[in-house]
């Protein structure tokens, strides 16, 4: 195998597998920082525990879509596919990724404006529901463009 | 390597400031603040420890000399690095040099000799009424009227308040960031400045009651 080959079959797997590891990076960050938050955010109340802990769990749709991209991209990678792949993965992964790093943030900020006024809750987490809008577009245009990458096959197995 | 510090986790554990000074409570005790403050790294709590004892030194009313200001200016100014606690100090001195220049003026003594940006300026412009600052300091008019009118409580107040409106200005820009601890800790000193005045006025006038109550049985106090 030549350096150009392994370079383009490398990027071509790097490229099926981007959405998983992108996905979850982002995930991990994005429940660390609402985690923490709501870790904090019982030292100062006195009920809804639960609550707050349960909405630290919503960047890990993220990991899921990308496990669902990733099998979708899943494929015998060549020459004319990888270049495809990469670039999919990698736009499609740093969306979810960014997308959990920032709903995160979305979700700490709705865990401490709760914490005085748990009536809010509902609303508060309203903005994390739209960042998460905007990683199922993602995620549906993904599926939608792989099947345009050559060497696909119906339900995402290699071909 | 270190633990690295959560923000996210502090300050989600700290109560939410109030909207204005003006309230009966810290939000938080000063015990609990500092129980706290311990989930900081070495580095950062040096850093608020810096910050504390500027606010502990410009709350004691004991009598400086210029001179011992301007010192205690420049080696804070040498010592500190962060740039948002440079400012919150820069901030404050700026009002201590305009509050005294206009204090100086009305009793028709000189200039102060001060520290700060605005020194200069005040000298420049020693005659003007808000010494040409209205633009960056637009409570000077106000001030001044307050200084006129004979009324420390509401002179100190509008101070308090200048600040306060400052800092939570700021604080819009920072979430779960230092900076974010900093101008919290920056507000919950002027809450707490504010509420212990009133604490001080409030035994004031309990002792005042008990002496009309009690008359010439009242104890004495000290």
């Amino acid at each position: 195998m030549t350096m150009e080959e392994f370079l383009i079959f490398g990027l071509g797997w790097a490229g099926i597998f981007l959405p998983t590891a992108l996905g979850a990076i982002g995930s991990i960050l994005g429940c660390a920082r609402a985690g923490q938050a709501a870790c904090g955010a019982l030292l100062d109340v006195e009920s809804g525990y639960g609550r707050l802990i349960g909405a630290t769990a919503l960047p890990s749709s993220q990991t899921i879509y990308g496990i669902v991209v990733t099998m979708q991209l899943n494929r015998t990678v060549t020459s004319e596919a990888a270049p495809g792949l990469f670039a999919l993965g990698l736009l499609v992964g740093s969306a979810l990724l960014l997308s959990a790093v920032l709903q995160g943030s979305c979700v700490a900020s709705a865990v401490n404006a709760t914490k005085t006024k748990p009536e809010v809750f509902g609303l508060a987490m309203v903005p994390a529901a739209i960042v998460e809008g905007f990683a199922v577009f993602a995620f549906i245009f993904a599926m939608i463009i792989a099947g345009g990458i050559p060497g696909g096959t119906p339900g995402g197995t290699p071909g | 390597m270190p633990y690295p510090v959560s923000y996210y986790m502090l300050l989600a554990s700290l109560p939410h400031m109030p909207r204005t000074f003006d309230v009966e409570h810290v939000p938080i005790s000063r015990l609990r603040l500092e129980q706290r403050l311990r989930m900081l790294s070495a580095r950062d709590a040096g850093t608020v420890e810096q910050v504390q004892r500027f606010w502990l030194w410009d709350r004691q009313h004991a009598e400086r000399t210029d001179q011992e200001v301007r010192e205690e200016y420049d080696r804070l100014m040498t010592a500190i690095r962060n740039p948002l606690v440079r400012n919150i100090i820069a901030f404050r001195m700026d009002v201590r040099t305009i509050t005294s220049a206009l204090r100086r003026r009305r009793l028709g003594m000189a200039p102060p000799e001060g520290v700060g940006r605005w020194v200069d300026q005040i000298h420049r412009h020693w005659d003007h009424p808000d010494f040409r600052l209205i633009r960056e300091h637009p409570w000077i008019p106000a001030l001044k009227a307050d200084m006129e009118a004979n009324v420390p409580l509401q002179a100190e107040r509008r101070l308090l308040q200048v600040t306060w409106n400052r800092w939570t200005r700021l604080s819009d820009d920072y979430h779960f960031s230092f900076e974010a601890l900093l101008l919290y800790l920056a507000r919950w000193e002027i809450v707490d400045r504010w509420t212990r005045r009133n604490e001080q006025l409030g035994c004031r006038r309990f002792e005042t009651l008990l002496t009309e109550a009690l008359g010439a049985h009242a104890p004495s106090h000290h």
